[in-house]
Order: C-alpha cells, then structure tokens, then sequence
C-alpha cells in the first residue's frame, strides 16, 4: 500500500506552565469538552518564591507543562478555559501563550481527507 | 456533518465567558538598569505588592489541599467510629467536643507537619544524600546513616503514641512492659531507633552491593521468631511480644521512609549503582520494621536479667505516687499542652540539629533557599507539638473508647448499662466485622499504599494492577487486625498469630521472585501511618482493659504480617497467570509453524 501523509494547517500550540497537581486538571477540563491529545511534561520553576517573598511558600517550584495542539479559530475559546482550570489569576500560580504552527501532521481520517482531495 | 470551515461568531461569543483585557508584556518586565559605560548592572528580583483579595486567593488552594489530604484521612475513619458506636453499641460519644477538637488538632497538625517535613527536612537530606558520599569514606557515610537512624525514629509521630499506650498498663500484671513504657520509656524507643539505624546501614549496603533481600530477610528474621518464642516461655517477658512486634509496624512513617531512602538513594547514586533498577527504593522498610523488634526483645531481656520484678512494682507504686502528688500541684511542664509541646520540640529539634551539623560543619554546605527551609522547620515543630495534642485528645481518646466499648457487644461492661447487647456469639461477630472494616478502610486512605500501588503497576508492566496491590493489602491489614481482636477477646497470645504468618510468608518469600518479595515487605510497612497507629493502639489498648486482659498490644503486629501474605500470595497467582498465557503463547506459534 502506497503511503502518504496530510499536513494540517491554522494549528495553534497552547502550552501552559502550572503548579504541579494542575497538570491533570487541566488536561480533564479539555476532556470535558472534547479535546484531546494533550501532554504533561514534569518541570522545575525558579524565580516565583523569590518575587513574593514570604508568600513564596504556597507556591510550589515543581511545575507542570501542558501543551495541547488546537484549531487556530478555537484558539481562544481554549486558551480561556485552560486559565479558568489551571488557576492563573492566583498570583505565581503560573502563565501560557499560544505559538502559530507552521505545519502540524497527526492521523486524519480517510473520510475528512477526501472531502480536501480533488 | 456538514462541511465546516468556521464556527459562527454568536456561538463563539456565547462559548466566551470572561472579560479579556489587553496589557503588553513589557509592563510585567523590569527596567534593565545601565552603569555608565553602558553594560547592564544586576538588580534584585523585584518584590511583587499584592492586595488582600490576592493574598487569599493565593493561600487559600495551599491550605484546603493541604488539609484536605489529612481529612480524607481522618474524617472517614472518626465517623465511622462514632457513627458505629452510636448505631450499633446504642451509646453516644463520650466528650465528642473534645475529640472533635483532638481531631481537628491532629489534622491541622499532621498537615503542617507533611509541608514542614516536605520544605524543612527532605531538603537537607536530599543534599547530605547527594554529598554525602562523595566527601566521606563509606565507614563514614554508614555512621551517619545509622545516627539518623536514631534521630528519625525520634522524630516519628506514631512513637509518642507508645507512650500514651504505656499509660495503660498494670505493672502488678504485667511489669516489665509497665517498664518498657514509662520509667524506661526512653531507652525503649532509642532501641528502636537502634534497629532503624542498623536497618539504615544494612539497607545501604544492600543499594551499593546489589544484594538479594530474600536471604536478608531469612537472616534477621530467623533470631527475631526465635528470642519471641523464648520469651513466649518465659512468664514474664510473654506479655512483651506484642510489643516488641508492634514496634515494628510504628517505626515506618512518614519521616522515618523518605529520609532513609534518600540518603540511600544517594550513596547507591554516587557509587553508579543508582536508577538501573525500579526495586533500589524497597527493602529499607522492611529492615527498619525487623530491627526495631529484634532491639526491643533484647532489651526486654537485658532487663528481666537485671531488674527483679518486684523492685519494678514497687517504683511503679513510687511513680503513680509521684503522678498523684504531681497531678495535684503539677509543674508548669506537666499539663497540657505544654507536655505535648515539649514533646513535640524534643522529637524534631534534635534531628534538626543533627542534619544541620552533619551539613555546615561535616559536609561544609550551604543551603539554598534558607528562608523555605526555616519556615519548613517551624512548620514541622509546630505540627508536631499540635499533632500531639491531637494524639491525646482525638486518635487515643476516640480509640480507647470504641475499642472499650465494643466489648459491650459481648460482655457485661460498668460503660454500657443494657450490655450484653447481643448473644456471645453475635457480639464477637459483630467485634470482628467492626475490626475488620476499620483495617480495610484505613489501609486504602493511607496515601502512602496509593504510591507504592503505582510503583508496583509501572514494575510488573500492568501485571500486577495499583487496585489489586491496594485490595490485598487492605484486605490483609482487616484480617489481621480481626485476628488482632480475637486475640484479645479469646486470651489467646500473639505467638500463635505471628509463627505461623511468618513461616507462611518465609516459605512464600522462598517461591516468590525478587520483585515481589521487595514490594510484598515492604506493604507491611506502608499501611501504619500516623493515624492509623494510635488509633488501633488505643483501640487495642481499650479493648483488651475492658476485657480484663492483660496487654492491648499485637494488634497491629497481626496488621503486619496478614498483607505480606495476602501479596506474595497474589504475586504469585499473577506469576502463574503470566506464565501460563506465555506458555499458551508459545503452544499457539508451535501451532501456527507446524
């Protein structure tokens, strides 16, 4: 069988750096509503405890990077809910920005890709 | 569906829910600051102001989480007390605002206690673990290990409720545990802590020599069986055993394992012998749960040979002398909470001052982050001084309760005026269940099973599911403390519990492989945390007084070695199961070749 591959575009990267626990939170706020595909990395902050002083306790250094590919139009419907499930306006609780992608590829089913085809 | 190359703007506006802002990133930048040949000079990070409504939106997901780990751990287990007391046993909690209270004391402190012990005391061992070995001999890496050996042991919570326990007991029926715990209460848990330190050593070299754990385990276990067989014929150290075993099952908590390991980890690391195999972390547990029981036997000997009996009674008349005339004028030191204060301070600081010397004098170090670390070391005092006014008013008080009053169920008791409530044998019932599901419940709330659930799932490559682990564990830990109960209902000795768990889980350690031989020790040690100890102990303790017996204890050593069974048993079904499905495998391929 002969094979070839379909190249997405208007993708957009969402990747957000969180308190470690909010990682999944995040990734099941998306599930609810139907996107998948995220990732979790496990990470290391530094900076945050030494900017809010004795405040800095409650903020955990060990951080979590969701990154999650989604549909350039979608953009900011998810980057909203991804803030709103992860807690960003607590302060050092964590930031996210979303980075056009040139080109993106994954599986795409056949019935999709033939309505591009021809 | 249809073809769709956008959405409609309505919806979008309507799937938006938040005003949005927009601000450039510049402002959130500091100004670079310039000398005046142009280069940038250093500034300090600056301070970030925040109003009220940020200060309490910041603190408030530290503190609930943080308190909410503890309460999933206590509420269920306290309700479930009360709530049988009240139903089954027909009798109201006595004092229910004050163990309320205790509780809510243990759950504050326990919760300040975890995050002290997280920013306060993991960083120092980790950076002893990591230099440790590479600036000292290994003569001297295993001294310090075996001294924190000692100086954990000291700091761990469940310890003070030994000597809550030893409270209980009757010195004309029992002296020398009378002894044990209270005049000699002191030398008691240093022997304890003797054990976790040579397990400390012997877990080291294990890490660096790659040693099996099996003949271990038959090595230290074998005199540890035979000194509790002599002492089970000896009629005065018989009522010793379920000590010296419950010792064991306290000595594996939540400062004792992570500390250990770390240094542990270390020395394996530094020598390259680290993180080549998942199992380096296992074993240690199991070590520190042998020795201590091995240190208390000897003690428990050593003093039989040295001190008669009556001279024993006779300080024991002079001590509760001494508690009346105290309790009447006592010290300032003497009432609580200042007791449980002292207690507190005398458990962490030494270790404190311990890893601090080890740090800035043997090792030269400095440590990062100070401030965190400080505030760690508060945080872990406080707790601890709090958890243990928690332990006096809440876990032993609540315990020493319901274990008291269960026995109501079955027998006449002054507490419950209508008891018997139920025929003998309904009453025992009714006792067993009531143990049983305390032991099943709490064993699957320790969040410590949850972990080594995972680790053992990521080990057997999903063989051996987290949930099957956590079922037969729990379901391990309820038998034995069902088999701890009955004990104490039918004056039966401990002995006859622990030979012949052991010699079946010796001749499962002999079937089984390496791997489930670590993680199956090791479970015993994973399920007694720092609620669960003093809440059986106390049970146990108030149980067997209603009953008339002699000691409460042995409970939780019955709750040690019921899940060391009930898992290698499971390890080796799964073992079965995959050899098996290989075999079948393997007759299938034939098949497909020929």
């Amino acid at each position: 069988m002969k094979r070839s591959f379909t190249t997405l575009t208007d993708a957009t990267l969402i990747t957000a750096v969180v308190q470690s626990g909010y990682g999944e939170i995040i990734t099941n706020a998306l599930l609810d509503v139907g996107i998948e595909g995220s990732t979790i990395h496990a990470a290391m902050g530094v900076g945050i405890r030494e900017r809010l002083g004795a405040l800095g306790v409650a903020v955990d250094a060990e951080r979590e990077v969701v990154s999650v590919m989604v549909s350039s139009d979608e953009v900011d419907r998810v980057f909203e809910r991804i803030f709103l499930a992860g807690k960003l306006d607590i302060p050092g609780s964590g930031f996210m920005y979303a980075t056009p992608l040139l080109q993106a590829a994954t599986y795409v089913p056949p019935s999709i890709v033939s309505k591009y085809v021809g | 569906m249809a073809k769709r190359n956008s959405i409609r703007f309505g919806d979008y506006i309507q799937a938006m829910s938040v005003d949005s802002q927009r601000v450039p990133f510049l402002e959130l930048m500091p100004e670079p600051l310039f000398d005046r040949h142009g280069n940038e000079h250093p500034q300090p990070v600056p301070k970030m102001k925040l109003g009220g409504g940020d200060v309490v939106k910041l603190l408030q997901p530290y503190f609930s989480t943080r308190f909410m780990d503890q309460a999933r751990a206590v509420v269920p287990l306290a309700a479930y007390l009360a709530l049988f007391q009240y139903i089954v046993l027909q009798t109201p909690v006595i004092d229910a605002a004050i163990i309320a209270g205790g509780l809510l004391a243990v759950m504050v402190g326990l919760m300040m206690f975890m995050e002290g012990l997280k920013l306060g005391l993991m960083p120092f061992g980790e950076v002893i673990g990591n230099t440790l070995p590479r600036k000292l001999p290994l003569a001297g890496v295993l001294t310090i290990a075996f001294l924190l050996g000692i100086g954990v042991t000291f700091a761990e919570p469940a310890i003070g409720a030994l000597q809550v326990a030893g409270s209980l007991v009757d010195p004309v029926q029992a002296p020398y545990l009378f002894t044990l715990l209270n005049d000699r209460s002191g030398t008691t848990v240093l022997l304890v802590g003797l054990g976790v330190g040579l397990a400390a050593v012997l877990g080291t070299v294990r890490f660096l020599r790659g040693w099996s754990l099996k003949p271990l385990i038959f090595i230290t276990l074998t005199p540890t069986l035979i000194l509790s067989v002599i002492a089970f014929f000896n009629e005065d150290l018989t009522t010793i055993v379920g000590l010296a075993w419950d010792c064991g099952a306290v000595t594996t908590g939540p400062v004792t394992v992570p500390l250990v390991l770390a240094l542990g980890i270390g020395v394996a690391s530094a020598a390259g012998k680290g993180a080549d195999s998942s199992l380096s972390g296992f074993g240690i547990v199991t070590l520190a749960s042998v020795f201590p029981i091995l240190g208390v036997l000897c003690l428990s000997f050593y003093t039989a040979y040295t001190v008669p009996a009556e001279e024993i009674i006779a300080r024991a008349a002079e001590i509760r002398l001494a508690a009346e005339a105290a309790a009447s004028q006592p010290n300032w030191f003497e009432v609580t909470p200042w007791t449980e204060v002292i207690l507190g301070v005398r458990a962490i600081v030494p270790l404190v001052i311990f890893l601090a010397i080890i740090l800035f004098i043997v090792l030269r170090e400095k440590m990062k982050n100070a401030f965190i670390t400080n505030y760690g070391i508060i945080l872990a005092v406080l707790g601890m001084c709090i958890f243990n006014i928690g332990l006096t008013y809440g876990l032993a008080k609540l315990g020493d309760q319901s274990g008291g009053l269960i026995a109501g169920a079955f027998e006449s008791i002054d507490t419950i005026a209508a008891s018997p409530l139920y025929s003998f044998s309904v009453g025992v019932g009714i006792a067993a269940l009531f143990a049983w599901v305390l032991g099943f419940g709490s064993t699957l709330a320790e969040p410590a099973l949850n972990a080594l659930g995972m680790t053992v799932q990521n080990l057997t490559n999903g063989a051996f599911k987290k949930s099957m682990l956590m079922g037969a564990v729990a379901f391990g830990v309820a038998i034995g403390i069902m088999l701890g109960v009955l004990k104490l209902i039918f004056d039966f000795h401990i002995m006859y519990i622990l030979i012949p768990g052991y010699t079946i889980g010796l001749i499962l350690t002999l079937l089984s492989t390496e791997e489930f031989v670590n993680v199956g020790w090791d479970s015993a040690g994973v399920t007694t945390g720092p609620v669960t100890v003093p809440l059986v102990l106390a049970m146990g303790l108030g149980f067997g007084n209603a009953l008339g017996s002699v000691e409460g204890f042995g409970i939780l050593a019955a709750a040690s070695i019921c899940p060391i069974v009930a898992v290698l048993t499971l390890g080796l079904y799964v073992q079965f199961k995959v050899k098996r499905e290989e075999r079948r495998l393997a007759l299938a391929e034939e098949g497909g070749t020929a």
